[in-house]
């Protein structure tokens, strides 16, 4: 067993992937468990978790519909979890923990919709606008956080969190005044012109979604790394991140890299928001803060802090809460089995760097075992 | 009115009291607890549904459900709270990411646990548990008093719990052999270790502490404002537990304070809403209040605050 697992996660190579793996695969068999304690079939659940993101076929199809509809609609899920996840991921390599994803969304997400959702400007002008708008109002929410932190020496988790129901109540206290769709209870649909998602383009007999800003999700996420490994700026955020104290004895500004970290997570939270919400969804449900911030929480520590993983670990999670609506319309299982399933693997996630350290000392031991007993051979 | 402001405020305010409480305990401990949010909200759906359960079986013509309900909601939370010693101090995970961890799970696994429960024992198919709101009492001869008699007026039953509990706690935090190797272990662990204390043991005990008071304070809750138990409870009035015991410098009085002061504005708030006469959509403003309040008080205040030491660090005991 001991010997199993050290051939399987030890070893520098890949290591924190192989690692991501396993804390998937223990997940999935513990979600396998749960399936079937509610006696439910887990393969056939597992495989609609599959059939609802349009990467197996279904039985059946409505018209104009098929697997490749199911398949774009499951990437114009998957694109803001790729900002969302970024963002998180960006504000960890700097060494703050960015939990205020969700009230950035929702910011940047009403801003663009009340600035240029409702106005009449061309698609040309207004799809720019509206991912201009969601990066500076992204932006400028991470830079009171990241002010709060080193100005104020308020831990940013706390001031994010308070953030986060701040905006969700201020919003919501806008919409039911001012945007109210009375018949779905959310804000008035944003028009399509300025909406990030070209909705039910009919080709080729079928009737699909067009997630424009799914290109400019995979872009970013190469930007970052990039940025990250090849840059001094890069070199200057993870230095804070890593040490604090020995980076500022090298000389490196910690306050404007706490901004910068901020701004920058900001901004990514930012598109993620307006992908999500004048993308994918095209209103805004009121009095909800939106758990895609927190799931990026989780894809972030599945992506080991990496945007290339960050983009792995968002299709992956995507697959599960895309998935489950038609794993629960057709198995009869509850939607926030889902989440369940989430929630193991961060928790799964979260002991990585115990289970790499864990590895690492059992390869060593097992080393100095079978020198010794090579050295007690040749000496007998 | 006055009346009301302080009636409502209290009953806001010494359920977060609890749950603050808790958290400094295992604050002090060394360990940073946001798991808080979570533990409440497990503790509050293990209670509720012991209540839920319990007149079913007994009727509604006692209170001995009520009483048994939060016992079994501090059991459930402490249970719960495993889940964050076993991420924290055995796989030594770092504390901020445990503590998200851990709520997520609870929002998750109880969430889909109410459904499935309701699906199983009653067939229904709803999120919630629904219970009564909770009985309330006048204390007799100090509710007459003027003004400050609001204090003891219509007061929930789990109010005067929570001070009694918060009186053990000081006694048990400052006054004690455990409370000081707690503090000790917050600040300097490897002091501690030396001198023969068990730091994994001491932080457990803390943690799984902060889990029942918890537990206890998100039952008050689930009495009091929503009267009854649904994903709703994770209102993140836990992490507003968090806030108010930082700007009370992590000890017990100056956190009631703090606690106190959320309530309040929270009250008067809601009040002046309905004395204007103001659509009922601002009460959505007014339910920021106590959010705003804290970010204001931590600029004005964090500057000053002496966390514990060693807080958030992962102990190593070879580590220098």
């Amino acid at each position: 067993m001991k010997k199993l697992m050290v051939r399987l996660l030890s070893g520098e190579k890949h290591q924190m992937f192989r690692i991501s793996v396993f804390a998937v695969v223990i997940s999935l068999i513990f979600g396998a468990a749960v399936l079937l304690m509610i006696a439910t079939n887990p393969f056939a659940s597992y495989l609609n978790l599959l059939q609802g993101s349009g990467l197996a076929p279904k039985r059946s199809y409505a018209g104009m519909r098929n697997m490749f509809t199911d398949f774009m609609s499951f990437l114009d899920a998957m694109t803001p979890m790729i900002f969302a996840s970024l963002s998180v991921m960006v504000a960890l390599k700097g060494g703050l923990f960015n939990i205020g994803v969700s009230g950035m969304m929702l910011v940047s997400s009403f801003c663009a919709t009340a600035l240029v959702g409702y106005s009449s400007l061309s698609a040309g002008i207004a799809r720019p606008l509206v991912l201009i708008i969601g990066i500076v109002s992204g932006a400028l929410v991470g830079a009171i956080i990241g002010a709060l932190k080193f100005k104020f020496n308020i831990n940013e988790v706390v001031s994010s969190i308070m953030l986060n129901y701040i905006f969700m109540y201020v919003l919501t206290f806008f919409i039911n005044s001012y945007y109210l769709d009375p018949v779905s209870r959310q804000s008035i649909n944003i028009s399509d012109s300025a909406r990030l998602t070209i909705i039910d383009i009919k080709a080729f007999g079928l009737k699909f979604d067009v997630p424009l800003a799914f290109i400019l999700a995979i872009l970013a996420a190469f930007i970052i790394r990039f940025v990250m490994n090849r840059t001094t700026i890069g070199y200057e955020i993870k230095a804070v991140g890593l040490s604090p104290a020995a980076a500022n004895y090298a000389g490196i500004n910690i306050r404007k890299n706490i901004l910068l970290t901020m701004v920058v997570s900001g901004a990514l939270a930012g598109l993620a928001g307006v992908t999500y919400y004048c993308g994918y969804v095209g209103s805004i449900q009121p009095g909800v803060v939106p758990g895609l911030g927190f799931n990026a929480i989780a894809v972030a520590l599945l992506g080991c802090s990496d945007p290339i993983g960050c983009i792995l670990a968002s299709f992956l999670i995507t697959v599960i809460s895309k998935g489950s609506i038609y794993m629960s319309s057709q198995q009869g299982v509850e939607i926030e089995l889902a989440d369940l399933i989430t929630a193991f693997i961060l928790i799964f996630s979260a002991c990585s760097g115990f289970i790499k350290e864990y590895t690492d000392k059992v390869e060593r031991q097992l080393k100095e075992k079978n020198f010794n007993e090579k050295k007690g051979g040749a000496q007998a | 009115m006055i009346d009301s402001i302080i009636i409502d405020g209290l009953a806001f305010a010494l359920p977060m009291f609890i749950m603050a409480i808790g958290g400094i305990f295992s604050e002090k401990s060394g360990i940073t607890n946001l798991a808080i949010e979570g533990l409440q909200g497990f503790g509050a759906f293990t209670g509720a549904f012991a209540m839920v359960i319990l007149t079913n079986a007994m009727g509604t013509g006692t209170q001995v459900p009520y009483y048994i309900s939060f016992l079994v909601a501090a059991a459930g939370g402490m249970i719960y709270s495993m889940v964050h010693v076993i991420l924290c101090i055995r796989f030594k995970a770092n504390q901020v990411i445990s503590g998200v961890v851990v709520n997520i799970l609870a929002m998750a696994l109880t969430s889909f646990l109410t459904r499935r429960l309701n699906l199983m024992i009653f067939g229904e198919t709803s999120n919630k548990f629904i219970l009564e709101t909770s009985v309330r009492y006048d204390v007799p001869v100090l509710s007459e008093i003027p003004f400050i008699g609001a204090a003891f007026k219509r007061v929930y039953p789990f109010e005067i719990l929570i001070v009694i509990i918060a009186v053990i706690a000081w006694y048990v935090m400052y006054r004690t052999p455990y409370g000081m190797h707690l503090r000790a272990c917050g600040d300097n662990p490897h002091a501690a270790d030396a001198a023969g204390i068990d730091v994994g043991r001491v932080q457990m005990i803390a943690i799984v502490l902060s889990g029942g008071l918890s537990a206890i304070g998100g039952m008050c809750y689930a009495y009091s404002i929503s009267a009854n138990f649904s994903p709703d409870i994770y209102l993140g009035l836990g992490y507003l537990a968090i806030a108010a015991l930082i700007f009370g410098n992590w000890s017990i009085l100056p956190t009631l304070g703090a606690c106190l002061l959320f309530g309040f504005a929270r009250s008067i708030g809601h009040e002046v809403i309905k004395n204007l006469g103001m659509p009922s959509t601002y009460n959505d403003l007014v339910r920021t209040l106590p959010y705003v309040v804290t970010l204001l008080l931590l600029i004005f205040f964090s500057k000053n605050n002496r966390a514990p030491r060693a807080l958030g660090e992962v102990y190593f005991r070879g580590k220098r």
